[in-house]
């Protein structure tokens, strides 16, 4: 008898440490399976940017996306040196470069108001240089760069999409 | 049977394979639970906000991973969520809304509908959202599984769904007035 207490304890013990575990884990998790669906099925590899259009319904990637926006995405990788983010962004509507952890903490979001230019020319380090450099508290990372799409004009879209292109990051 | 249990070879993995099924199990049921209800969330009429993104506790961050992954710092967008109506009843395309009320102020604000999956709601018209620029202010929004000529957000066929009203650049008032702040209300309708 004493010895199912005992064991009742230890389970009980244990499942709290698996409770705790768990709950650390599940950012970490969503971070690398959505990192793993990126480079397999986009094949985008780190430091590549990869655009997407505007979210569906038959988007599965990422839970509750802004149907109003355009992302543009890269997963960072500082340990080879910095890189560099440059575009023409539009000057009429909403849009921000966010960079985050790969626990998904949101560690850095700049918008259009913010940069007071549609020039976008950025340099992500792990040292911080000068005014332009951004330094990521870590080497590995995931950046997205939104853009807003209001009005679903096909005239907007293809735009907004143009200048989408032009972001490159390397 | 006694030999088999006293062999600590075969008990303590066990064990361990027992926690860990019960740890992950309470761990995810808990989190799946608690995406309406949780103790960071502000709670206004049957809207919820997560004010703090900052998120430096485990369980906030285990919870938006789980509802918003990548979602942005609380300074630059507010997201509230609600998945019923005015009078408590969850939402459903079984019935009509209508969106009674103005969002607060901020530079964007958009309306969409998730799915219980938390992706976006199917419809055949592939529209997702009402939003400051395409909204008519002289109808009310409708959300509704049959076609309307304006304002219309499609709830499809889900048995039940979520609202999200997002605001982009809230003015300093709001973040000040969180559980107070007047918040349009979700009324079901006739369909």
């Amino acid at each position: 008898m004493k010895k199912i207490f005992f064991y009742i304890c230890v389970v009980c013990i244990m499942s709290f440490g698996f409770y705790k575990l768990t709950i650390n884990s599940i950012p970490k998790i969503v971070y690398g399976v959505f990192h793993y669906k990126i480079v397999n099925n986009q094949n985008v590899k780190d430091n590549e940017i990869k655009h997407f259009d505007i979210p569906s319904d038959k988007g599965r990637d990422v839970v509750m996306p802004n149907p109003d926006f355009l992302y543009s995405i890269s997963f960072y990788d500082l340990s080879k040196g910095e890189v560099n983010l440059k575009g023409t962004m539009p000057d009429s509507t909403y849009w921000s470069v966010a960079f985050y952890k790969p626990n998904t903490i949101n560690w850095y979001v700049k918008n259009d108001r913010e940069f007071k230019t549609n020039q976008l020319d950025l340099k992500l380090s792990l040292v911080d240089n000068d005014e332009k450099t951004i330094k990521s508290p870590v080497k590995k990372g995931f950046m997205i760069i939104r853009i807003l799409v209001e009005k679903k004009d096909q005239k907007f879209i293809d735009h907004f999409k143009s200048l989408q292109q032009s972001i490159k990051l390397n | 049977m006694k030999k088999l249990f006293k062999n600590k070879l075969i008990i303590i993995p066990s064990l361990i394979i027992v926690s860990f099924f019960i740890g992950a199990f309470i761990a995810i049921s808990s989190i799946n639970s608690s995406t309406q209800n949780n103790k960071f969330a502000i709670k206004n009429g049957n809207w919820t906000v997560n004010p703090k993104m900052d998120l430096k506790d485990d369980y906030q961050r285990a919870l938006i991973a789980r509802i918003g992954v990548f979602a942005l710092d609380d300074k630059e967008a507010l997201y509230f969520l609600s998945r019923k109506d005015d009078m408590g009843r969850i939402l459903s395309s079984e019935y009509d809304y209508e969106i009674i009320g103005t969002p607060p102020s901020g530079r964007y604000w958009s309306y969409t509908l998730y799915g219980e999956d938390y992706f976006l709601v199917k419809n055949k018209t592939n529209r997702f959202s009402i939003n400051i620029e395409n909204f008519n202010e002289n109808h009310p929004i409708i959300i509704s599984s049959t076609e309307k000529k304006t304002n219309w957000l499609p709830s499809g066929i889900e048995k039940q769904f979520y609202i999200t009203l997002r605001l982009y650049n809230p003015i300093e008032k709001v973040y000040n007035n969180l559980e107070s702040l007047k918040l349009p209300i979700i009324k079901r309708i006739e369909k």
